[in-house]
């Protein structure tokens, strides 16, 4: 117990300036949880009044957003719009900066879908979680002169860095504030129900309208994946902290899962700030780091991660970035800016790391001894 | 750039609220303007007092909660009147009235005989008559705001406003400015706009008075375009003008308006396409804008879809080509 209170004393920050978020268990202070968004960010939903507009109207009004977007599709498994308004070209944008490992890249908004095995050719059983692009694209680059947020994000340098803004997943601009929409007006793209910013080198900028799709990654290699937690509620300590609790019987007095002691004495004697009590649990944003990507799936736009950390529900909005781990950063060079896909590509659909083994081939066997 | 930008007034924004209505009064009325109000309100007076006797008629009320009759004074009594004796929410709401199931009738002008009157707002199941009635007052209440949101400098007159067509998008009026290359810039055009609200936050009372010709050629004898008007419009009316108020501003109009500036809701001016030269320095310019009724919510997209339809230039017909031979051209 005094060890792990000497170990937070060190780790106690005193200044009250933004500090690093870190998920470090015996941190010296509590977070303040950011429970709403400032006070200056656009609302994205209009409060939805009854439109005293004719039928006829309605289906007019309708015919217009798919003459200026383009009409309702299943692209990639995702239900979205034709986005007409982007210029589709059959030449690729020349790629003006190769890959470097100091290069920060663009990330990915994902949709956590769901959990699947996965069996490697040794035969080791291994949990995957299945992650889906769903519909990104890029709605503006802003370059590191220009980028000067009132919150700034935990990134050393930042005034190197630019960012870029992506937008997931189109939905009908009437539903929309116009304040939102003017966010996208510039862009072509179709107003969308998400938006992110990733911090980029400049190198790494992106052009408005850009589509991003699974491709943008590479199989074998880590990534970050940002995500909500569960939101479990009040929490007990057992629950909350992984406290042992007390035996059910053998005489132990209404106390099973209590935390216990919370405190020393002597001069200090009081309960240190940080004290691992009952609160709420969840409900936060957290970083699962260094997750291996298994395989990926280009027609639908989906990548098997490693594990079952992916922080968040099913269905549930998640941020992937390429990792910081400095131990598990890329070997070969990754697509740079991005992986600008073509319709006559034959890419193959399903693309698997040569450590998985790919359901469509032979099983394995043993050579009788 | 730079003599367009000189054309309308700093907004005022910084400026206490009275003192604001202030420099709005001190500008907008000119002596000219005070006269033509003077005129009007002696006008009104001397109609009232030559009502003389009393007499009474049956004003027969169909419509919600119920049918009644009432009776009212003759040339005195207007359908607000009656609204009167019905609610306080029958005040607020009615826009214009329907005398005899047919005829149109504005709020504020005496009845004249015994009549059955319905109360019209805009959420009747045939509604079309108070639509063009709004539609009208849109263009009257642009004039008005026209009028003071530009300087001494641009020699603003106001020339007229064609009959309202909803269907073609938008309400108009033309006027002529003192200059001959003026594009409206996006913030000039919300400035206008936002006078158009303004003046709908006034709650001003849009007042109806007939006069016979030489009163209205005395009223408006120093506006250039409203007296070269005024005897074709008195030919065609047995020599009466109808005159419409609004706050300070008069105009000529021959259709209802509706009851109060109150009933505008979203409005926005849009666009002033310039269709011809007049003079060496003058030039008829059509101003254009969309609005939608008190009370109606319409999301962005589709309120878009209706400005981007009212920038196109209005069809109706131009104030520089001459009316007759445009009636004649209609009918052949």
């Amino acid at each position: 117990m005094l060890r792990t209170v000497l170990s937070d004393l060190a780790r106690l920050r005193l200044n009250g300036s933004v500090c690093s978020v870190t998920q470090v268990r015996e941190k010296g202070h509590l977070n303040r949880p950011r429970l709403r968004n400032p006070y200056w960010f656009i609302r994205q939903q209009r409060s939805q009044t009854d439109d005293q507009v004719t039928g006829e109207n309605r289906s007019f009004i309708k015919e217009v957003i798919h003459d200026t977007y383009g009409t309702p599709a299943l692209i990639k498994g995702v239900q979205t719009y034709e986005q007409k308004q982007l210029i589709k070209t059959n030449e690729l944008p020349v790629p003006t900066e190769p890959w470097t490992p100091a290069v920060r890249r663009c990330g990915v908004i994902a949709r956590k879908i769901g959990q699947y095995p996965l069996w490697l050719k040794n035969g080791e059983r291994i949990r995957t979680t299945l992650l889906q692009v769903v519909d990104n694209h890029v709605i503006k680059y802003i370059p590191p002169e220009e980028y000067k947020p009132t919150q700034r994000p935990n990134v050393h340098n930042l005034n190197r860095y630019g960012c870029v803004l992506v937008g997931a997943e189109s939905t009908n601009p009437a539903q929309l504030t116009k304040e939102y929409c003017g966010i996208f007006r510039d862009s072509g793209v179709m107003p969308t129900k998400n938006l992110a910013r990733f911090i980029v080198s400049p190198q790494a900028a992106l052009a408005p309208g850009t589509p991003l799709n699974v491709g943008h990654f590479r199989v074998g290699e880590f990534v970050d994946v940002r995500g909500k937690t569960v939101y479990h509620g009040f929490q007990g300590v057992v629950k909350r902290h992984g406290f042992k609790g007390m035996p059910a019987s053998h005489g132990v007095t209404k106390t099973h899962r209590r935390p216990g002691n919370i405190g020393g004495g002597g001069e200090k004697g009081r309960v240190w700030p940080g004290t691992k009590l009952p609160g709420h649990m969840g409900n936060r944003w957290r970083i699962s780091k260094g997750l291996r990507i298994w395989r990926i799936n280009t027609k639908y736009n989906v990548m098997w991660v490693q594990g079952s950390a992916v922080p968040g529900s099913t269905n549930g909005l998640v941020y992937i970035y390429d990792t910081i781990l400095p131990l598990r950063k890329p070997q070969a060079a990754l697509p740079m800016p991005t992986l600008y896909e073509q319709p006559e590509d034959e890419a193959p659909d399903d693309i698997w790391y040569e450590q998985v083994h790919n359901f469509k081939d032979e099983s394995i066997t043993y050579k009788p001894e | 750039m730079a003599a367009a930008t000189k054309l309308l007034k700093k907004s005022l924004v910084g400026i206490s609220q009275i003192q604001q209505y202030r420099n709005i009064a001190k500008s907008a009325i000119s002596a000219s303007n005070g006269h033509r109000n003077e005129l009007f309100n002696q006008e009104r007076r001397r109609q009232q007092d030559a009502v003389g006797r009393l007499e009474k008629i049956e004003v027969r009320y169909l419509g919600l909660p119920e049918d009644v009759t009432l009776v009212m004074n003759n040339n005195i009594s207007t359908p607000f009147n009656c609204a009167q004796h019905l609610s306080e929410g029958h005040c607020k709401r009615s826009a214009l009235a329907l005398i005899d199931g047919s005829v149109p009738w504005d709020m504020h002008r005496p009845l004249q005989e015994s009549c059955t009157l319905q109360l019209l707002n805009f959420n009747v199941s045939d509604p079309h008559l108070v639509n063009k009635a709004f539609w009208r007052t849109c263009s009257f209440m642009l004039g008005a705001a026209l009028q003071r949101v530009f300087k001494q400098e641009a020699n603003l007159q106001l020339h007229s406003f064609p009959g309202p067509n909803i269907k073609s998008g938008s309400f108009v009026h033309d006027i002529v400015l003192g200059v001959q290359n003026w594009e409206p810039t996006k913030a000039e055009m919300r400035a206008i706009s936002a006078e158009m609200v303004k003046l709908a936050a006034q709650d001003l009372c849009i007042e109806r008075l007939e006069v016979d010709l030489d009163l209205a050629t005395e009223m408006f004898k120093d506006l250039r375009y409203k007296s070269e008007q005024i005897p074709s419009i008195a030919q065609q009316h047995q020599n009466r003008v109808t005159l419409y108020r609004l706050g300070d501003h008069i105009d000529i109009s021959r259709g209802p308006m509706v009851a109060s500036t109150r009933f505008l809701g979203k409005c926005t001016v849009l666009a002033a396409h310039k269709l011809a030269n007049e003079g060496a320095s003058d030039a008829f310019y059509r101003v254009q804008g969309v609005a939608l009724p008190a009370g109606f919510a319409l999301n962005h997209f589709a309120y878009g879809l209706l400005e981007q339809r009212a920038q196109k230039l209005n069809p109706a017909r131009l104030p520089n080509e001459p009316f007759e031979e445009q009636r004649q051209m209609q009918l052949s």
